[in-house]
């Protein structure tokens, strides 16, 4: 170990002494070293951490204009002197900074997310920005390649999620996400990004109260849904039902879109592990916490009722008869009055 | 009240007596020459009662043509006969059912409209959430289930429930009663249909209420235990309910308060609920039939007392 030490020390020396000026110079120089795929530093947790740097992918990144220092801050020798920190992208990347670094305030909610106030809070294990971006290989998430790209981020997020991320990949959105299809929600499209919350916290996308509206987005009648012949009135079904109504008026006990169909684990009601399969239905309604008496009689019938729709059978029926029982009947009463209100007042004319 | 309203009557009466006196004595002279005393007493009587009828009639008159109308029900109602409409139990029956069923609209209505504001602040703000409305709704809907049953034994048990819920059936008159009113208010007939106890309208009324309690139990108590039911059974009570809950709310407020509350008769409401009772005139006005059932029984019954009596009177000349 204390000769292969000495041995960098000497290739540095000569490194350096061949050094070549200006920008593109100083990555060369950094490179001499970090090129080299066995170049690694042991954390004190024993954890080995690659310290190779792919000048290739450097310079695909949307950082490629920078040189190493940029963000490597607290690097000014060679060899180092002291311990290297971890890049802190707050450095450009704040409202109003000089260098052109993309901000606003999305970056911001980053400190008030799950995530931020983890690492707040000293977790070592919670994500900062590269754990999620990526380091030498950030790419505008657009592109294929990138982390952030719409298809790649449940592998992102499952890095750290590895559970819901086996879930989700056998379910019917990530099953579809991963052949590539940029209709189904990922993670960030129902947890947010910067501002993931927990979900116990009301300014969580998936807060019990603000779920039904986050599946709206795609289930409501202006989603995408209805492209793979998915009714888009699934969510207005729910409002005007009693669970629906209950969680309007302000009831967390009630069921939501995902007491149902899952979370994570949403699957097709064709698919008989689903938790909404046919054979399913009545176990899921009869979990201990919402109807423990509930009986496969109790389950059985439609759900998502629209009773403005014929296919809800005797509900459409029995819903027109008292439309038109109640307007027929109103409008004779109120006919009734205004002719009785016109004769009183003729009689006490006819009276004077 | 009523001493004081007697008391000036007579006092009326022993005026009207002085001046006949009065118009007699100036006229002696016409008079006395072939006239008895007896004949002398008959014209008087004549007199005081004729002056004693110009009188109320003309008094009648101008009440009614320059007095509100309030002073004119005082005037005539003090002295009038009433007649009991409705018993003290069939009283209760429509406090406790309006009770209900104004507990059962203000915690059902804002369900059937969850995303107007005014609904969650009732239930959010005045119930203190769901749980409790709930639990409200229950209470009332056990008050309504309550005067239901009460209702359907008085019906049957009781003699005025019987006799009352006989004359509810409806009968071909009614639908002639209803054209004869639609022509009495489009100008075709002097005056609308002689009605007996129950008009066909409130015959409509009490039976939109029995239909609309037979739907808001039935699918109600279906709701209340909707485990013990296949879904479509609940939802088919769910869309019953809210429907008809809807319809019966607004029946209430356009139809019944009309009728009791805004009708320009009754305005600002009826008291009939309070005493049961109706006066002579009103009697006559609205249930004439009744009222003449009532008078021809009454007639009828003080004649036979007099045939029960006569025998005896006779036996004693």
């Amino acid at each position: 170990m204390m000769k292969r030490t000495i041995h960098w020390l000497i290739l540095l020396g000569v490194a350096a002494a061949l050094m070549p000026t200006g920008d593109a110079a100083a990555l060369e120089r950094c490179l001499i070293c970090h090129q080299k795929h066995d170049l690694f530093k042991t954390e004190e947790t024993g954890r080995k951490i690659s310290l190779y740097v792919d000048k290739q992918q450097l310079e695909n990144s949307v950082h490629a204009e920078r040189i190493c220092t940029d963000c490597h801050i607290d690097i000014v020798a060679i060899p180092h002197q002291k311990e290297v920190n971890a890049v802190n992208c707050k450095r450009c990347h704040y409202s109003g900074n000089p260098v052109g670094a993309p901000e606003g305030e999305l970056y911001d909610q980053y400190e008030h997310s799950v995530h931020g106030l983890a690492v707040a809070a000293g977790n070592p294990t919670a994500p900062v920005c590269q754990d999620c971006h990526g380091d030498h290989d950030i790419m505008l998430h657009d592109s294929t390649e990138s982390k952030m790209y719409r298809a790649n981020i449940p592998r992102t997020c499952g890095r750290c999620h590895i559970d819901i991320y086996s879930h989700y990949r056998e379910s019917v959105h990530g099953v579809e996400s991963e052949k590539g299809n940029v209709d189904v929600p990922v993670c960030s499209s129902c947890h947010g990004e910067h501002n993931i919350a927990r979900h116990e916290d009301p300014r969580s996308r998936v807060y019990v109260t603000n779920v039904t509206h986050t599946c709206a987005d795609c289930h409501g009648p202006k989603g995408v849904a209805s492209k793979y012949g998915i009714k888009s009135n699934r969510t207005e079904t729910f409002e005007e039902s009693f669970h629906g109504v209950a969680q309007q008026m302000g009831n967390k006990l009630v069921a939501n879109c995902a007491s149902c169909h899952g979370v994570h684990d949403i699957r097709s009601e064709d698919d008989p592990k689903s938790s909404v399969y046919i054979d399913n239905i009545p176990k899921t309604c009869g979990k201990p916490e919402c109807h423990p008496e509930a009986t496969v009689r109790f389950a059985s019938g439609q759900i998502h009722i629209d009773p403005k729709s014929k296919e809800s059978g005797i509900i459409y029926y029995i819903s027109h008869f008292f439309l038109i029982l109640t307007i027929s009947t109103l409008a004779g009463l109120f006919i009734f009055i205004i002719m009785d209100l016109f004769r009183r007042a003729k009689s006490n004319r006819a009276k004077k | 009240m009523n001493d004081k309203i007697r008391d000036k009557a007579q006092q009326r009466q022993s005026l009207i007596n002085d001046l006949t006196e009065n118009i007699i004595d100036t006229t002696a002279t016409l008079i006395d020459k072939g006239c008895d005393q007896e004949l002398r007493d008959k014209m008087a009587a004549e007199i005081s009662e004729r002056i004693n009828f110009e009188v109320n009639v003309t008094l009648n008159e101008m009440v009614t043509k320059y007095c509100p109308q309030k002073i004119r029900e005082q005037v005539t109602e003090a002295e009038e006969r009433r007649f009991l409409r409705f018993g003290v139990n069939f009283r209760i029956q429509h406090v406790l059912m309006f009770i209900s069923v104004i507990v059962l609209i203000i915690t059902g209505i804002p369900l059937k409209f969850p995303e107007f504001a005014i609904s969650k602040f009732i239930i959010i703000d005045i119930f203190g959430g769901l749980d409790n409305s709930s639990l409200i709704h229950r209470i009332g809907a056990v008050g309504l289930i309550i005067v239901g049953l009460w209702h359907v034994f008085y019906s049957a048990l009781s003699k005025m429930g019987r006799k009352d819920f006989w004359l509810m059936i409806p009968r071909p008159r009614d639908i002639l009663d209803f054209f004869h009113t639609i022509l009495y208010f489009i100008g075709r007939r002097g005056s609308g249909p002689k009605q007996g106890r129950f008009s066909f309208i409130e015959k409509f009324d009490y039976w939109a209420v029995y239909w609309g309690m037979v739907i808001m139990i039935g699918s109600g108590i279906i709701l209340w235990y909707k485990e013990y039911f296949p879904k479509y059974i609940y939802d088919i009570a769910r869309e019953a309910h809210s429907d008809e809950g809807l319809l019966a709310t607004l029946a209430i407020v356009i139809w019944h308060f009309y009728n009791v509350h805004f009708n320009p008769e009754v305005f600002p409401g009826s008291t009939v609920w309070l005493h049961g009772q109706l006066t002579e005139s009103e009697m006559k006005h609205h249930h004439p039939l009744e009222y003449a059932e009532i008078v021809e029984a009454e007639s009828n019954e003080i004649q036979a007392e007099r045939q029960t009596t006569d025998p005896s009177e006779e036996n004693v000349k």
